[in-house]
């Protein structure tokens, strides 16, 4: 013991014993905050920051974290700033429990397996530390919560009689005018532009997971061209955000975060989440550990990581209307109803509550919009992906957002 | 950044002391583009130098091109030599300033710089105006300078003449590394036994008996300057290597560019190089082309993923004047 270290008193056990996690909200909710330490018996902190500032501090500031809660598709960015460390799959005792989703990139042979960048691309460590789908003993990534998102529309603009087929063309249907949202992040809010330009027929992409320079060029043309028709109120970046505007009336269609249709008050009845004809943005997300995490809190981290898998969790982001990569656990921690409900796409049987176990956030009788977790789960068009041009269409993108929102400051 | 050396005085110092010392005869005929050749500079301090030194009745202007050595008023006839043959003695200071390397070149190193700086963060525009008022050059510099960045496929002319830069691309890193693959390991098999074995040997000992606690990791980047040098650029197909070497300038600009932003470095490729230079050491010319085509395939790999996470990296971190962000909005 140096003489220094009756002065400085020694960090104490519960400062020792601390797992910080940077993550959004999506998954980083104050419930399985608690619930994680009681189970785990360590101190837990978490970090939420929106999409783009979670991934550029993931990035630059790897010191300030040791696990890292986002989406598949920034292991484009995270992993190759040299952030992250490989986890060993022999550590994860859930491991071999994780879907295929994942694993092959599909839920079954024949299901879509859309364009862009399927979380199995970057699963994998491939030797030379870049990432890949073919199978190694390291991943990036440990597969937690996904989702297969769309939009949502005012059913008292749209689709009034109730036969109007529902596509992603709808974002520029001109009763949108002035009244659509998207949501601000490259790499998610880029495609639902994508996909409805594609779905009007005004532009047609080779890749529309990959695209060229010359077609990210005729994209922001299109979008620029839509917003001096006045077409885009608003980019959002939380979900609560995306809520407030339907809330407010601001909004009759937008992109959509599933949790953020169980915040629309009484706009509830009127906003309807659309099953595009095209198909759904899907996106993956997952655990990752920081580079410099070793020792006892390289442990730490990883019981972290099997406790996100073990069911608890699951359930409770499955009442936020988000998957898990292992269902058998959540199952345990679903009532029957619950279960038939979010992942079966069953009627509900009797009212159900969200997150917080007391607000009803689906009647007895709804149906989840898109049907079962297997149908949905074979109707993806595309992933949420950093494309190679991702760089130049990030910052087109960013001139954009500005242009929008820059009118409200 | 602005350079504070006048460059004219520089040039009038060193034709002043010639003509002192009498290197430089009465009569003998002064030319602003030999004398700029001479001293790797623009013409722009060369007229200066020679304004100062004609006030200071040094030299004098007669009927013909450029001035004559000595006062206005001497009869000596005009004396024509090439003045690169005359031997002059440069003071050792001025030498290094002016004579080591040419104000174009220190410009062009800058500018270049600059520019493969910006071109990730979109396109740009360059002010040819504001550029020379930057560093305190003529025209003819600036102008120097943009063609061989121009020659050098690092900026471009737009229909309506002005230079742009960028934005540098993943299809246009994609088309250059297939370029690269396309040629340079058949440049590495028509270089056989040019290649520089015992530069290559060198470079293996080298990194071979490297302490990295004491003289850090190895560095990519000068093994592949090695390659280059000592293998590829000894094709004897002079054509071939200039094209070679064009479609490189781009990335390598890029790339330090990167790195200067604190991009992390690529530690597999160090092993890569040595591999390959193994190859080349023990002669296995094909296997090295072989091998190379492969190492270009994962570097162009390696460089797109590179290109992708400079995204996080917010707003363009410039820093001259003269170069404008061109907004298509």
């Amino acid at each position: 013991m140096g003489r220094n270290s009756r002065r400085q008193p020694s960090p104490s056990i519960h400062r020792q014993r601390t797992l910080r996690v940077l993550g959004t909200d999506i998954s980083l909710l104050e419930a399985v905050r608690f619930k994680a330490i009681s189970d785990l018996g360590f101190n837990i902190e978490f970090e939420v920051l929106d999409f783009p500032n979670c991934q550029r501090k993931a990035a630059l500031n790897p010191e300030a974290y040791d696990v890292y809660d986002q989406c598949f598709h920034n292991l484009a960015i995270v992993w190759f700033w040299g952030a992250l460390q490989p986890i060993d799959t022999a550590w994860l005792s859930n491991w071999s429990k994780v879907s295929a989703l994942t694993k092959s990139g599909g839920v079954g042979k024949y299901a879509s397996r859309g364009f862009g960048d399927a979380p199995m691309h970057k699963l994998y460590v491939q030797p030379d530390h870049s990432l890949g789908p073919e199978e190694t003993r390291h991943i990036a990534m440990l597969p937690t919560v996904h989702n297969f998102d769309s939009f949502g529309y005012d059913t008292r603009v749209f689709n009034t009689d109730g036969n109007e087929r529902e596509s992603w063309a709808m974002l520029f249907d001109p009763r949108a005018q002035g009244k659509l949202a998207l949501v601000d992040e490259p790499a998610i809010g880029l495609f639902d532009v994508a996909l409805a330009a594609e779905a009007i027929g005004v532009l047609r992409f080779e890749n529309i997971g990959n695209m060229s320079p010359a077609e990210i060029g005729a994209l922001f043309k299109f979008l620029r061209d839509k917003r001096k028709e006045g077409f885009v109120l608003r980019c959002w970046r939380t979900g609560e955000q995306a809520a407030k505007l339907f809330r407010d009336g601001d909004v009759v269609i937008q992109s959509m975060w599933s949790p953020a249709y169980n915040e629309l008050g009484s706009a509830t009845a009127v906003v309807k989440e659309a099953v595009p004809a095209e198909g759904y943005r899907a996106w993956h997300g997952g655990l990752s550990i920081a580079r410099h995490v070793t020792g006892p809190r390289l442990r730490m981290a990883c019981e972290y990581m099997d406790w996100w898998l073990s069911g608890w969790a699951g359930a409770v982001m499955a009442r936020r209307g988000y998957y898990m990569s292992v269902p058998s656990t959540v199952m345990d921690y679903l009532s029957a109803a619950e279960w038939s409900y979010w992942y079966d796409g069953q009627e509900a049987s009797e009212d159900l509550t969200g997150v917080d176990n007391e607000t009803i956030v689906v009647r007895r009788g709804a149906r989840r919009s898109g049907g079962s977790y297997l149908e949905r789960a074979r109707r993806i068009a595309l992933w949420n992906t950093v494309m190679d041009e991702h760089n130049y269409a990030a910052r087109a993108w960013t001139r954009f957002v500005s242009s929008v929102n820059g009118k409200l400051r | 950044m602005r350079k504070s050396i006048k460059r004219y005085e520089l040039v009038a110092a060193a034709l002043r002391s010639n003509i002192v010392s009498g290197r430089l005869e009465t009569g003998l005929v002064l030319l602003e583009g030999p004398i700029a050749g001479l001293m790797k500079t623009s013409r722009a301090p060369v007229q200066a130098a020679l304004r100062i030194l004609e006030e200071e009745k040094l030299i004098h202007r007669f009927d013909g091109r450029g001035y004559l050595v000595g006062r206005a008023g001497t009869s000596a006839a005009p004396v024509r030599h090439d003045i690169g043959k005359l031997g002059l003695r440069i003071p050792n200071e001025i030498d290094a300033a002016l004579q080591n390397r040419g104000l174009w070149e220190v410009v062009y190193e800058e500018v270049e710089s600059a520019v493969a700086a910006c071109l990730i963060f979109g396109e740009f525009r360059i002010i040819e105006s504001e550029l020379g008022d930057y560093y305190g050059v003529s025209r003819t510099v600036v102008r120097d300078v943009l063609g061989r960045l121009h020659e050098r496929g690092i900026i471009a002319k737009t229909s309506s003449s002005h230079w742009i830069v960028g934005p540098l691309t993943a299809e246009s890193v994609r088309e250059r590394f297939q370029v690269r693959r396309l040629l340079e390991p058949e440049a590495l098999r028509l270089a056989g036994d040019r290649i520089d074995l015992e530069k290559i040997a060198q470079s293996l000992e080298r990194e071979r008996t490297r302490n990295p606690a004491k003289q850090g990791a190895a560095d990519w980047m000068r093994l592949e300057r090695d390659l280059m040098e000592f293998c590829i650029f000894r094709a004897p197909n002079q054509h071939l290597v200039e094209l070679i070497r064009h479609n490189q300038m781009p990335l390598a600009a890029a790339s330090r560019a990167l790195t200067r932003l604190g991009l992390p470095e690529d530690e597999i490729a160090v092993s890569e190089y040595l591999m390959l230079f193994e190859l080349i050491a023990a002669r296995a010319i094909d296997a090295a082309a072989i091998y190379l085509s492969n190492h270009l395939t994962a570097l162009a790999e390696k460089n797109l993923a590179r290109l992708k996470i400079v995204a996080v990296i917010g707003e363009a971190q410039v820093g001259v004047p003269y170069l404008t962000l061109r907004e298509s909005d």
